[in-house]
């Protein structure tokens, strides 16, 4: 059984580096912090993608021993992006933690306006 | 924010309807995480799911209310003190540390517990990990 042959073939792989350009170019392109921080989670989740897909077997259940099933997917990776999954999302909120405290401070949350705000000063 | 989503009667109607079962559903994921797909972090992100809800309808308040900060507070060390109490416990009946075998007569009936109060106690924790988030962001300008 080749990979290539079927129809998904490589395409997920197209689908997991497209993701994670996107979320990289929203990260270095954009000035606001909170979409920085979404860039950032949309990078996270091609990540995911790429692990999860890894552990599908080919007509294997979930992998749970039940009678009549013998082929199950792979569970480790799944176990993986669970925690991975978990440290997204505290990663997130630390992130718009910060995000909080530096809008009490300056005023703003967009990049440039703080630049030129320390510029000043 | 608060007062345009409380003249909102669909609003919050439906999730007055929809919350019970959100609920419900969370307890389904978290107790038959044994024998499915399922488990304490997903229960406690779909029970602590509810209460968001409630708070993006009724407001932080009145969450507040329902919930109080020393609540969530305490039932995120209690889960962590379940997780680490029965793997303290297995050592002390004489086990390795999480090895749930220990835990009953019969070995399989030892892993079952095990594994459920492990569950109970990522799931209480997750839980309150997510609504002491969502409530710590959204009570800000209150």
């Amino acid at each position: 059984m080749t990979v290539t042959s079927d129809f998904p073939g490589l395409l997920i792989y197209w689908v997991v580096i497209v993701l994670m350009m996107i979320g990289f170019y929203i990260v270095i392109s954009q000035n606001n912090m909170v979409k920085k921080i979404v860039g950032l989670n949309v990078f996270q989740v091609s990540v995911f993608l790429l692990y999860i897909t890894m552990g599908k077997v080919k007509g294997g259940t979930a992998p749970i021993l039940a009678d009549g099933f013998e082929v199950y997917s792979n569970p480790l990776p799944h176990v993986l992006i669970l925690t991975a999954i978990v440290v997204g999302v505290a990663t997130t909120s630390l992130g718009l933690a910060l995000v909080v405290r530096i809008m009490d401070s300056y005023g703003t949350i967009e990049d440039d306006e703080i630049q030129a705000l320390e510029d000043d000063t | 924010m608060n007062t345009r989503m409380q003249q909102k009667v669909v609003l919050r109607v439906v999730s007055k309807f929809l919350i019970p079962f959100i609920l419900l559903f969370a307890l389904y994921v978290q107790w038959h995480g044994d024998f499915g797909p399922g488990g304490g972090f997903q229960a406690g992100v779909i029970f602590a799911a509810g209460f968001i809800l409630y708070a993006l309808i009724y407001g932080v308040e009145r969450t507040r209310q329902v919930i109080p900060a020393w609540v969530t507070r305490s039932l995120l060390s209690v889960g962590v003190l379940l997780y680490s109490g029965v793997g303290v416990a297995t050592l002390l009946m004489g086990g390795e540390f999480l090895n749930y075998s220990v835990l009953a007569h019969v070995p399989t009936h030892g892993q079952h517990l095990g594994v459920l109060l492990v569950e109970a106690g990522v799931g209480i924790t997750v839980f309150s990990a997510m609504t002491t988030i969502f409530i710590a962001f959204a009570g800000q300008d209150s």
